[in-house]
């Protein structure tokens, strides 16, 4: 009576290390996709900064994956895939030749912000891949190949001026009462009202040659009062405008043309799904709204991620 | 079970650790922040422009009241009554959540620009000038005219 069941109890450690054994060779044959398609269109940087990104960004942020013995394996194997195809839609240095310049140093700035904030290389990835770890020194390399590419500021700009004069003469004829407020694709409507709120911060933008007030309404202003601001109240709004500057003989600078407006009204039920705020960007004195698709909202959320324990925010408001 | 509690309570820190909001208190910009006893908000004025002296480090942001700002808008060089404009002014900080930005750090003054018509009905402007982080008014009364024509100088900025 007792021989069998001994038996079965032997067994069934080799039974269930079967089965495992059968699970596990058997999702080795789920796999996503990661093509390497040529690269045409890589981008250039001095030797320094390059092998820099070519060690910790290129696994996925180009199309020279290096894929590891230990990436090739189910589950893990997965999750690197999931990690190239976003990572490369976000930035691609191997096709990097084909965005504008200007896309290419804003780019850049975020991507040095990124990892100074410790949001990239992606810790779970920099945990199997610590070569691909950014040390201090590498991202002073990066800061100040960056910093190398700011725009310089010529007093007296003809260019800046007239456009901010043609700009201002516009503005200044314009009647209040706009026939149709434009709209962002994701919904959200041109808050004309913004320049009646109160500021809570300024910023001089040295990495691309702006300067910016930032303006929040009632609800914003309520909750720096009482202190509470992470997380922000429902209904917080702010307004970011951003202008070019204008430096003058005297180096004081001033602001020309108008750039954009951009938008952040919190509600985490509404917004939920991306990061309890609601986002939009009109450019230009035209107010043109920001994106290709109601999807552009992914960018806007992708740049603030690494303030998560601020609520998304960039500003640190000024109590007044 | 011991090891059970231990690692339910490394579990918990590592959650505890991503999910860690700061407080409110750490976010405000406290060194540029007006004092409440100095009533700002209170006078309702509105964003004209904004500044940058690059040699002196600072950045200024100009207000007005709506009479203020629709003179400024208009462009003319005559004031009226009732206008006020208030120029604040902060030394310049790095931005510790963006590498590529400059945000307003210290508190350094208030100049508040006012025009008023005295009984008599003559129309004067008054200059006043507060400095430091708690605003003391200040008593040195030099270049006065010279802020004052630097204030009405300023042309608004932008905001359609």
């Amino acid at each position: 009576m007792n021989a069998q069941p001994s038996k079965l109890f032997k067994r069934k450690p080799i039974i269930i290390a079967a089965i495992l054994l059968i699970g596990f060779l058997s999702i080795q044959f789920i796999r996503p996709q990661i093509t390497n398609p040529p690269v045409k269109a890589e981008i250039e940087a001095p030797a320094e900064v390059k092998s820099i990104l070519t060690r910790a960004c290129y696994d996925c942020h180009s199309n020279q994956t290096n894929l590891r013995w230990y990436d090739q394996i189910s589950p893990v194997y997965w999750k690197v895939a999931s990690h190239v195809n976003t990572g490369r839609k976000h930035l691609n240095f191997s096709n990097w030749q084909n965005l504008a310049p200007a896309d290419q140093k804003a780019i850049l700035w975020e991507a040095v912000n990124q990892i100074a904030a410790g949001a990239m290389p992606i810790k779970d990835y920099e945990l199997v891949h610590p070569s691909a770890a950014v040390s201090k020194s590498d991202l002073e390399v990066l800061k100040k190949y960056v910093s190398s590419m700011s725009p310089k500021q010529i007093s007296g700009d003809t260019a800046k001026i007239n456009a901010a004069d043609k700009q201002y003469v516009h503005w200044q004829k314009a009647t209040a009462d706009q026939a149709k407020l434009p709209k962002a694709l994701n919904g959200i409507t041109y808050i004309p009202d913004y320049k009646n709120w109160e500021s809570i911060s300024s910023t001089e933008r040295f990495d691309n040659g702006t300067m910016r007030i930032i303006f929040g309404n009632p609800t914003a202003i309520k909750a720096i009062r009482e202190h509470h601001i992470n997380p922000w109240p429902n209904g917080t709004t702010f307004a970011k405008v951003a202008w070019d500057q204008i430096t003058d003989k005297g180096g004081n600078v001033h602001t020309g043309a108008f750039k954009q407006v951009e938008y952040m009204i919190k509600d985490d039920k509404k917004y939920a799904a991306t990061a309890g705020w609601g986002w939009a960007r009109f450019k230009t004195d035209k107010l043109v709204p920001y994106g290709k698709t109601a999807m552009f909202t992914t960018e806007c959320v992708s740049c603030h991620k690494p303030l998560s324990n601020t609520d998304f925010v960039f500003t640190s408001p000024i109590e007044h | 079970m011991k090891i059970t509690y231990i690692l339910f309570a490394a579990s918990v820190f590592v959650l505890s650790a991503c999910n860690n909001r700061k407080p409110s208190e750490e976010l405000l910009n406290k060194k540029a922040a007006i004092p409440a006893s100095f009533n700002f908000s209170k006078a309702g004025l509105k964003v004209i422009t904004s500044s940058i002296n690059k040699k002196e480090q600072t950045m200024s942001t100009l207000y007005g009241n709506d009479l203020a700002l629709k003179t400024a808008i208009s462009g003319t060089t005559s004031y009226p009554p009732g206008e006020n404009l208030t120029l604040v002014t902060w030394s310049q900080q790095d931005d510790d959540r963006w590498f590529g930005a400059k945000i307003p750090g210290d508190l350094l003054s208030v100049e508040v620009v006012k025009i008023i018509s005295s009984n008599t009905g003559s129309i004067t402007t008054i200059y006043q000038r507060f400095t430091g982080k708690k605003l003391i008014k200040d008593i040195d009364t030099a270049h006065q005219q010279e802020r004052i024509n630097y204030i009405f100088s300023q042309k608004p900025s932008v905001m359609p």
